[in-house]
């Protein structure tokens, strides 16, 4: 689904970000990705949703060269790739639902459509009952559950999380986590950055570890599934241990 | 997201940004409103400038005194040389006897004056009514009067012509001056209207960014900013027009008896005038738009 081939990439300052990265993500597959702070994971994400393009080398989405896409296309490609912020980036003044139903809304769906996909795409993060309020009242993990929401609206391929639970405390960063979880159940791709070795540890799904721009570690996942005792007043969590969630039996 | 709803959805976000930096909007919307007035007015002051000058062309005489010794074949020779001549329409002899009538019609009062001097009072005179004189041709039309002029037995030309081409020089001066001040006025305003786009996609750059990263295309999210110019630019050319029509109304009836203010201010703008002025402002406006949001402009952190 997703292959780095010597992909490198150096600022106009000389600065590397980046430096002959060469990985396969498969589909399906839960990806950590972690590093210290300037390793390069933000810039690895960035190059795959066509913020940014590679100094050198290529970079396969779906079997397309991303670096290649039109400028006027990327908007297309980026319909199919989910991504959340650490920093939520929602638009403040619009309501709950509004940031939700930006993408139906720009594809034309009807207003009756935007408001049950949104409403679907809130309810399995545990917010469908705060459409109708403002991001300036919700909580910081409030905030990231609808950023998540927003990235789930359009059925992504792919969702990347740059730091996702940066700003949120441990509790939280769990709950947020295993949101991701549950849509990897789902057959999304998940890339997640983080720096917390504690939390991709607990889950043990598959880590790659970037030192000063270059691929240090590439560590297989250890575990099929995440302990349910984890966070077990997540219920979302606890139904997917035990093999259930609201989308469904998944065992 | 089909066109109508992409419109409706511009119309709204527009809206919401101009109220939104309210101030700056309507800072705008003024410069756009005096510079289309300005313009406006310029526009109306030339066009009954021009109806007048066209007025005064129709009316205009071109009478050839004769020499009172001149006798029947010198008269019959420069008639049919005026009746041939390349701009005559119509020609009308006008003998001392018709000259008379006309003048004691025209001023009873000092009819008497006339009738002392008897025949020898006024002389006879060639009236011709003139075809439209293209300006190319107004050189050769110059020189043909001064021909006439130098001809024996012609005492005097009395060509309106004359001081109509140097009304419409200064019809075509003030035009261009117009169009001058016009567009240099425009250009402000289109600057002042795309400062204002731009300071409102600068407020709205995080949005922007936010809109790129779920897979916006640059119609969707450039539309509202395009639509605000254009707002701005309607209601500035809306304000213009109303400001024109309601100083019209205060200033046509008073100058009304004045030959020429009353001739300046004879008519106002026709709808058509009025919509194109309008639509100007709001062509002004989406340029301004345009030139405001230029890629570098949009372009934030997540773009």
């Amino acid at each position: 689904m997703i292959r780095f081939f010597g992909v490198s990439k150096r600022y106009p300052t000389g600065q590397s970000a980046l430096d002959g990265i060469n990985l396969e993500i498969a589909r399906g597959e839960f990806c950590f990705i972690t590093g210290a702070s300037g390793a390069g994971k933000t810039t690895l994400l960035k190059l795959v949703f066509r913020e940014d393009i590679p100094s050198a080398g290529q970079i396969l989405v779906n079997g397309r060269n991303v670096a290649l896409i039109p400028r006027r296309k990327i908007p297309f490609l980026r319909r199919t790739i989910g991504v959340v912020f650490q920093d939520f980036r929602l638009i403040e003044r619009k309501t709950v639902f509004e940031n939700v139903a930006f993408l139906p809304r720009i594809l034309g769906l009807d207003r009756g459509r935007q408001k049950r996909v949104a409403f679907e795409a809130l309810r399995r993060v545990g917010l469908s009952h705060r459409m109708a309020s403002f991001p300036s009242q919700l909580s910081g993990g409030e905030k990231q559950r609808v950023a998540i929401a927003r990235a789930l609206i359009n059925e992504p391929e792919i969702l990347i999380a740059d730091e996702p639970t940066g700003n949120l405390d441990l509790d939280l960063s769990r709950e947020i986590v295993h949101l991701f979880l549950d849509i990897h159940l789902r057959g999304t791709t998940v890339l997640f950055a983080t720096h917390d070795r504690v939390l991709i540890d607990s889950v043990g799904h598959r880590v790659l570890t970037l030192e000063h721009g270059r691929l240090a570690d590439d560590r297989p996942s250890r575990r099929e599934k995440f302990p349910a005792q984890l966070v077990p007043e997540v219920p979302a969590v606890a139904a997917l241990a035990s093999g259930k969630t609201h989308f469904g039996n998944l065992a | 997201m089909s066109f109508l709803q992409a419109l409706a959805y511009f119309l709204r976000e527009a809206a919401v940004g101009l109220a939104r930096s309210v101030r700056v909007s309507l800072l705008a919307i003024l410069t756009i409103a005096v510079s289309l007035f300005l313009s406006g007015a310029l526009l109306l002051v030339s066009e009954n400038l021009a109806r007048t000058v066209r007025e005064w062309r129709a009316e205009a005489r071109f009478v050839v005194y004769l020499a009172r010794d001149v006798d029947a074949p010198g008269r019959a020779e420069l008639g049919t040389a005026l009746e041939h001549g390349r701009w005559t329409e119509r020609l009308e002899e006008v003998t001392p006897e018709m000259a008379r009538q006309r003048f004691e019609h025209a001023f009873p009062s000092l009819a008497e004056l006339v009738a002392e001097r008897g025949e020898e009072a006024l002389p006879f005179s060639f009236e011709a009514v003139l075809k439209t004189i293209p300006p190319t041709e107004m050189s050769e039309f110059d020189a043909w009067v001064v021909e006439l002029r130098g001809r024996p037995g012609v005492a005097m030309v009395d060509a309106d012509q004359d001081w109509i081409s140097q009304i419409e020089t200064l019809l075509s001066l003030i035009r261009g001056l117009g169009f001058a001040l016009a567009a240099i006025l425009l250009g402000a305003s289109v600057f002042t209207i795309a400062s204002v786009v731009r300071l409102t996609s600068f407020l709205y750059r995080e949005e922007i960014a936010v809109m790129r990263l779920v897979g916006a295309t640059e119609f969707y999210i450039r539309g509202p900013f395009y639509f605000e110019g254009i707002l701005q630019g309607l209601l500035g050319g809306l304000l213009a027009a109303g400001a024109l029509g309601a100083v019209f109304l205060t200033i046509a009836p008073r100058v009304a008896s004045s030959l020429v203010a009353g001739a300046l201010a004879a008519r106002f703008l026709s709808p058509i005038e009025l919509v194109a002025l309008v639509a100007f402002g709001g062509i002004a406006g989406w340029t301004g738009a345009v030139v405001s949001l230029s890629r570098e402009s949009l372009d934030t952190p997540g773009g």
